[in-house]
């Protein structure tokens, strides 16, 4: 099936849409889809390449496509890598950043190395605050 | 030619079917929801308002000149209702405007051909994972679309098993989605027997009737339907393509007779042949990268660049570049810098007239 027929097929409606602002940008929540844009460059189901980023409590999910299946199979269509917790923003990016290296959807890189760096900001523990000290009349009352 | 693909029985590793033809049919979006909206409307019951509604008064217009409009008016006196305005679509208690009538036109005549072509279209869109995905089914996790299932399932009698075969196949998670969306009907459809309404999960297509139907009609969302009576109005519900099917082996085995293929008629339908398609490969990257069309395009030029590196500066604002496409302006600049430096320093020369010590005892007050 081609993805240019997909794409024309779900472009109009799909269950993923997310159009709340009228005029605003038209948001997808697909799985596979890297900037949750609904576009057919980052459509997570009208490719036949995708790259799905996602944060689990073993650490961040990257999911990709595998290369030699049936177009009609669906769970193991796909494999999951994690990246371990505690990896860092270094390794994490090295192994998105190798993906798109080896000719896996190029034009992805940017999208995924951010959504990448995005899940390990969010990972990080809030720095806590020393309490704030009184000053002026609060510390004399 | 490639070998057929193949879709294999689930829970029976070792036998598969060729794909019917039907699954590959032409997927016309438009033809489907033009078919759909027809086809839904021929369930529909009459309903019109009373034909008396808003006419049982005498009322009659008091005409001119009594300085009120000329609607007609109830006569009489002694009751509130005398000298109200009556029947016009503006008055209370009037009628409505342009009455609903029991004989509209409440059917609408699909062609044959037509309603056929859209129930092979959402038949071969319900063969595509991404479709089914982006219909909102929770595929995710099943092995293959479309879904066969052995034929014994046909005389499945109790819905234990039914649950225990979706399970098996992970196609349980879609009737968790029906039965969590389940929601009390906003308006009067609550008290008119549609009191909840919920989501679509899947539909079973069986060849022979043992059990089945009632094995799997309690499950919440599953639908099921005869392979000789596909409907539309179940195969892509709101006019959108991607219903989760899931085939019992003895019905998938049967498509190709119900409608035919692409050179063999159907044995059910009388001369029925599958449409084919308009284009036989519509990848546009195959079909741009093909050596047919990029032995005729011209070659590709060298490439430019509209901003080779930079954003454009205003060479009026912007000195360096400037002098780069003037060479000349620096001279006329340094002239003109030294011109004012001089000019400065004149003026500085020229100084007052007179000294300080004779300004202050000139202008003491």
């Amino acid at each position: 099936m081609s993805n240019d027929l997909e794409w024309l097929l779900l472009r109009k409606y799909n269950s993923f849409l997310v159009k709340k602002a009228s005029g605003g940008p038209i948001f997808s929540t697909e799985p596979g889809n890297l900037r949750n844009l609904h576009s057919h460059k980052y459509s997570g189901l009208a490719n036949a390449k995708t790259i799905d980023i996602k944060d689990s409590p073993s650490g961040i999910q990257v999911t990709v496509n595998k290369s030699k299946v049936t177009p009609h199979q669906v769970r193991g269509a796909r494999t999951t890598s994690t990246i371990r917790n505690r990896s860092g923003g270094r390794r994490s990016l090295g192994v998105v950043a190798g993906l798109t290296k080896k000719g896996y959807r190029p034009d992805l890189r940017a999208a995924a190395l951010a959504r990448t760096s995005a899940l390990i900001t969010a990972q990080k523990e809030k720095k806590s605050r020393p309490p704030k000290k009184a000053r002026g009349k609060k510390a004399t009352a | 030619m490639a070998s057929r693909p193949t879709v294999t029985v689930q829970g029976e590793p070792s036998s598969s079917l060729p794909l019917p033809a039907v699954l590959t049919a032409p997927i016309r979006l438009d033809v489907v929801a033009q078919v759909h909206k027809s086809v839904a409307k021929n369930k529909r019951q009459a309903y019109a308002v009373s034909e008396k509604a808003g006419h049982q008064t005498s009322a009659e217009s008091w005409g001119t000149g009594r300085a009120v409009a000329r609607i007609p008016r109830v006569g009489g006196g002694g009751t509130h209702r005398s000298g109200q305005a009556a029947f016009g679509n503006m008055c209370r208690g009037g009628r409505m405007f342009a009455p609903t009538k029991t004989w509209r036109k409440w059917h609408v005549k699909v062609n044959q051909n037509q309603r056929r072509f859209a129930t092979v279209s959402a038949l071969a869109a319900s063969a595509l994972p991404s479709l089914v995905l982006a219909r909102g089914h929770r595929i995710e996790q099943v092995p293959e679309i479309p879904l066969v299932v052995p034929s014994e399932v046909e005389s499945f009698k109790k819905t234990k098993e039914a649950v225990a075969l979706l399970k098996s196949i992970d196609a349980y998670p879609d009737v968790v989605k029906v039965s969590n969306s389940r929601k009390l009907r906003a308006g009067k459809g609550k008290m008119r027997n549609r009191r909840y309404r919920q989501r679509r999960g899947p539909l079973v297509v069986y060849n022979e009737d043992n059990g089945i139907v009632k094995a799997f009609r309690n499950l919440p969302g599953v639908e099921l339907a005869n392979v000789k009576r596909l409907n539309l109005l179940q195969l892509a519900p709101g006019g959108h393509l991607g219903r989760f099917i899931i085939w019992t082996e003895s019905a998938f085995a049967l498509l190709d007779q119900v409608f035919g293929t692409f050179d063999s008629p159907s044995a059910f339908k009388k001369d029925y042949i599958l449409p084919t398609a308009k284009i036989t490969n519509p990848d546009v990257t195959r079909l741009i990268n093909s050596t047919e069309i990029q032995s005729v395009v011209r070659p590709a030029g060298p490439k430019t660049q509209k901003r080779p590196w930079t954003q454009k500066k205003n060479p009026l604002i912007n000195k360096a570049l400037l002098f780069r496409l003037n060479p000349y302006a620096k001279v006329l600049r340094k002239q003109e810098l030294l011109r004012q430096a001089q000019k400065e320093k004149k003026e500085k020369k020229k100084g007052s007239v007179a000294g300080g010590a004779f300004l202050t005892t000139l202008f003491a007050p």
